[in-house]
Parts: C-alpha cells; structure tokens; sequence
C-alpha cells in the first residue's frame, strides 16, 4: 500500500472537559477534494484549524508525506488557506495581496511579477490587479483570496466556509470556479462547509462530522444512496423517515410493518436487528411514485398538499398513521388528483433503495 | 437694533439648520477665538507696534534653543508613549471584553488622579535618593544613583506616563477594528511573526498611530507643570520660558509672539496629519 500523502492520525481535541473532536482518523490522497462536512458544532473546523496550525490537537498527529506538521508553526507549515471571512489585506491592492506569500519568502520581483500574472488570471481577475479590496464585491474577494492561497504553490489548500458569506447565486458561481481551479492545478483541498449541496457539487470524498466523530467517510454516492447511519440519511438530501417494525431478516434482507399497519418486505438492513424491534425506515422523496411498478411496495394516503417546481413535482402525503411524507415524483408523471384532504390513494417505492435504521 | 440685524445676518450665511450649533460657536468665539487674536495683537503690539517680539524671539540663541529643546522633548515623548503604548493597546484590543473594561478603567482613572499629584510621585521616585535609585544600589546593579531627574530621562518618564492614555484610545479603537485572523491569514501565507507586524499590522494601526501621536506631540508642545518639576535648566520647555517671560519679566508682548508661534506650529502640523490622513483614504485602503 502506497503512503497517505496527508494523513490525520487519531486527532483529538479537547477544550477542559468538552471534546470537540474524537480522534478523527483520515487518509487523504494526493489531489483529492475532501469535503469536512457536519452541522456547526460538529468538529469539523476544529479538526482542520489544527492542520492549519491555528490550534494544537491535545493528542494525535498530522502528518504529511509522512512528516510531523504539529511541532511546525503556521508560518512554516507551506499550506494555503481560505477562511469563512474575507481576510484579505485592506491596505494591498489586489496584486500585492496575491504578491504577499511569494513576498515574504523573498522571491525574486520577475517571479513575484509572473505568478501574480498567473494567479490573477486563473481566478479571473486580472483587470483588478490595482483595486483595493474595499472595492472588490465579496465573490471577488474570496477569489483574490483563493489567488493568494494558491499562489506559493501549497501541496494543501485548506478552505473554512470560504462561500458562507455570499449569496446563493454567487455561491454556485464560485463553486463551479473552485471545482474549475481544482482540476487546473491539481492541489489537495481540505473544504469545510455545513451545506451538502456544496459538498457533494465539490467533493472527491466527503468525511461527515457528528459530535467531534466521521459518521461516515466516503463519495457523495456512497454517502447519498448507501447512507450508514439516520443521522447521514437526514444530512444528505431530503429523506422520509417512516416508523417501523423490524419483523425479521433473511440474507440481509429485511421485512418491516409500518405504523399504519402495512409490511413492506425487500428493504435492506443496514444493521443487525432483533425480532420486534423499533425501527425507522427511510425513503427518499424521489423514490415514491404514483404508478406502481414491478415489486414496488405501496403505502396508502391522502394527499395534502402537490406543487408544481418545472423538473419536479412536490407532493405532501400524509399515512394513515398521520406521518407526513414529502413526495418528488418527476413531473412527466401525472398530476396525482384531487387536493382535498379526503382524496385518498396509493404512492408506490421500491423497496431496494429505502434503508432500515434502528431507533 | 444694529447687533440684532448682524446677528441675524450671519445665521443666514450659515448651511441651513445649523442654528443649533450657535450657542457652540459663540462659547469658542468668545473663549477661544476672541483670546487668539488678542494674543496675536499683543505681540505686535506691546510695548509698542512692529514686529520687534518676534525678532527678539528668533533672534536670540537662548529662545532659539528653547524652541528646539520643545521640539525634541515633544518628538521623544511621542516615539516613546507610541513604542510603550502600542503593546498595551494591542493586549487590551485581544483581550476578553470583561478584563479589557476593567483594564481599560484603571488607565481612564489614572487620567483623572489629579496631575501634580502624579508627577510629584515620579519626583519621590527619581530622584539621587529615591526608591528606585536606592532600589537599584541596594541590589548591586548600580553604584552612583542615577541621574534621573532634572533632564530629559525625567522629563520623557514623567510625560509619557501622563501622554500614554491619549496613545492608548486611540490605537485601540483602530487596532479592535483590525479582525484577527487577518493576521491567521498572514502566517499561514508563510509570515514570521515580525514579518506579519511590518507588513500587517503595523501599517492597519497607522491611522490611530498617527491620531494618537499628533494628539500626544501637540499636548507635550505646549506642556508646562512635568517638564517645570521634573526637567531641569539646561532642557528648559516653551511653556516654562512664556510662564517666565510673563511672571518675573512681566514681558507679556514677547510671552504672547512665544505662545502665537507655538500656536501656529501646532496649526500647521495639524493641517499636515489632516491632508496625510486624507490621501490614505483616497488611496483607498483605510
């Protein structure tokens, strides 16, 4: 097996007697983009401030290509960072800002000259070189500072919430920028966010924070159709989690009854669970449907609620059990009636795709 | 009925709704705008009319001098109050807010305790055989007290320690203005500390820098109970000489050209910070 190029080794942090992080372990391969996603509180930016230097872990290491980064101060540690605010130098123009890193390792001026040329235009601001960063919008700010990250050449970037502060629009912007950036210079990114959508647009891999612990480490498909926990089902995408009963497993295949009575058989069981056990089934909302297909369970309900998005059409059903139930079908299928609290009928799902998760 | 008509009449000259700040302007016209001109005729005035004050004033070595002298114990103090002021400003801006108020009130109050107490305390401590002498004797560091009263040494200490809250709040609302991990972002981009100081903050602290050390110099310009207690003949301050040219000499034409002239420096210095200040912003960084 070939080294880790960046490797976490059992961090821990601890502040008094609050564990923030629970010796997180992850390999990271060169160029990968790892996302560090989790709700706020959940580790995430503890863990990578301690490979930025910012904070000591109170036990483990960080090591890359095989080398200690702890004993390292931040100003020797090569990496580069983009941070949640924009922290750029509001006395340097833009050039000089991207100029700074290369400055202070007193580069030669022809070099200086040439990467900042380069940096500006990778980021695609080379008509701003003489603004100063009060003139600059915050997208244009944060791509100065991703210019400025990169422009030493790090072997790592790491990235706090670099969009948290900018509108959804320029989000999305930006993010196509990153990921454009990414694949033009191959750099190792280490990218914090608490928003999924931009983990899975952005990532290699994605490591899922939960109270200082990885729930689950993997690809955004991984994460989205093979989820290993409740808690990872409901931080990636939309999911229903319907009550359930565990009435017995065959070849990790597992048959369920639901609160209104019904069983569904066919769903995959995630973990091992005992006869009778209480139990929460989880169906995405794009995994209902109002036809039936062959082998699809079906779930009796009155429809609340239906919306018509363009791509997608939003129904809200409610089960016999009372639990409301958030439906995507495509909108090429038809229009499900009548949206009278009394109109009952039939949603359909394939079981395969909907996971069991004890309570 | 005519000073009724005037007074009206230069409400009207004024941009509207600026009525209220009457009262305002006629307090500093009357304290402060009346006495300067007053001050100006004087000097050319008595004893008799011409320009005699102000030749005697640049004309004779000792006068001469004793500007210089003003200039340099003002410059000094100021480089002084700026290098000690500049640490505490910075510790109290990092500081959690409950222990930075608490820190931030003990320097308010230490501008209140009435001055002449103050620096009669630094005479107890100077001076050949004050604590500090004996202190430092009595450990074996030194074997002659030294001399730190009645020159410069005691001058410089005694007026930056009253000078160094006028440093301190100023910088400290530019130095909280500055967000810290500005400076994160300075040592991961591979600056040493000292670099991240020159480059960064330094430079962000400028304008309160600047604020502080205008408000310090001119202060010190025109300062007369420390450098009277604590200097000494040879170092002699303006506002010394004016209180002396007025009191034993009752010279009064010369003690005001001396007062005007001050004046005028200070004016002009101002005028250049303002202009200074001004071209930063427009540079557009601050």
């Amino acid at each position: 097996m070939t080294r880790p190029f960046l490797s976490i080794r059992a961090v821990r942090k601890a502040f008094g007697a609050f564990v923030a992080v629970h010796d997180v372990t992850i390999d990271v391969p060169k160029g990968e983009f790892l996302t560090f996603l989790g709700p706020s509180g959940s580790g995430k930016s503890t863990t990578l401030y301690a490979i930025a230097g910012f904070q000591d872990p109170t036990s483990g290491d960080v090591l890359l290509e095989d080398k200690s980064l702890l004993s390292v101060p931040s100003h020797k540690r090569n990496i580069g960072m983009v941070f949640q605010r924009y922290t750029l130098f509001p006395h340097l123009s833009v050039a000089e800002n991207v100029a700074f890193p290369l400055r202070v390792r007193r580069r030669p001026d022809a070099e200086v000259k040439r990467k900042v040329a380069d940096m500006l235009a990778l980021v695609r601001l080379e008509k701003f070189a003489d603004r100063y960063p009060g003139a600059l919008s915050g997208g244009q700010q944060q791509r100065v500072a991703l210019a400025r990250a990169l422009a030493y050449d790090p072997p790592i970037l790491l990235m706090d919430e670099p969009l948290s502060a900018l509108d959804k629009k320029l989000r999305q912007e930006i993010q196509a920028e990153i990921r454009r950036i990414h694949r033009e210079t191959g750099v190792t990114v280490l990218y914090v966010t608490h928003d999924q959508e931009e983990a899975l647009h952005l990532s290699d891999r994605i490591a899922l924070f939960k109270e200082g612990r990885i729930e689950q480490i993997g690809t955004g498909e991984d994460l989205y159709l093979r989820p290993a926990s409740e808690f990872v089902a409901g931080f990636i995408g939309n999911s229903n989690f319907l009550p359930a009963e565990h009435l017995e497993t065959e070849n990790g295949v597992a048959l369920v009854r639901l609160a209104d009575g019904s069983l569904v058989k066919g769903v995959k069981a995630t973990q091992a669970l005992g006869r009778g056990q209480k139990a929460r089934l989880m169906v995405r909302p794009e995994a209902f449907r109002l036809t039936p297909m062959e082998g699809n369970a079906s779930l009796a309900v009155e429809i609340v609620d239906t919306a018509f998005f363009g791509d997608r059409r939003r129904v809200v059903a409610r089960t016999g059990s009372g639990d409301e139930i958030d439906v995507r079908p495509t909108s090429d299928t038809a229009e499900p009636g009548g949206t009278d609290a009394a109109s009952g009928r039939q949603i359909f799902f394939d079981p395969t795709t909907a996971f069991l998760f004890p309570v | 009925m005519q000073a009724h008509s005037l007074s009206r009449g230069s409400i009207a000259g004024l941009p509207a709704g600026s009525g209220g700040a009457l009262p305002a302007l006629v307090l500093v016209g009357l304290f402060f705008v009346v006495p300067v001109v007053a001050l100006l005729l004087r000097s050319v005035t008595d004893p008799e009319p011409g320009l005699q004050n102000y030749a005697a004033l640049f004309g004779s070595g000792t006068y001469v001098r004793v500007f210089l002298n003003t200039f340099l114990v003002a410059a000094v103090v100021t480089v002084v109050t700026i290098v000690v002021a500049f640490p505490v400003a910075w510790m109290l801006a990092i500081m959690p807010p409950a222990l930075g108020s608490v820190v931030f009130g003990i320097i308010i109050l230490s501008m209140w305790t009435n001055l002449l107490t103050r620096t009669y305390a630094w005479m107890v401590l100077l001076q050949r055989t004050g604590v500090i002498n004996r202190a430092l004797m009595g450990l074996g560091v030194i074997h002659e007290p030294l001399p730190l009263i009645n020159n410069l040494t005691g001058v410089t200490i005694g007026m930056v320690y009253i000078m160094l809250p006028f440093m301190i709040l100023p910088l400290v609302g530019t130095l909280r203005a500055i967000d810290p991990m500005t400076l994160r972002a300075a040592a991961l981009c591979g600056a040493s500390p000292s670099q991240a100081f020159r480059r960064i903050l330094l430079p962000l602290s400028l304008p309160g820098i600047a604020a502080g050390g205008l408000m310090v110099f001119v202060m010190s310009l025109g300062y007369f109970v420390t450098p009277a207690l604590l200097g000494g003949t040879s170092n002699m301050m303006l506002a010394e000489m004016i209180a002396q040219t007025v009191q034993s000499l009752l010279n009064w034409g010369l003690g005001s050209a001396a007062a005007f002239v001050l004046l005028a420096v200070t004016m002009v210095l101002y005028a250049i910070q303002l202009r200074m200040v001004g071209a930063r912003r427009l540079a557009g960084g601050l």
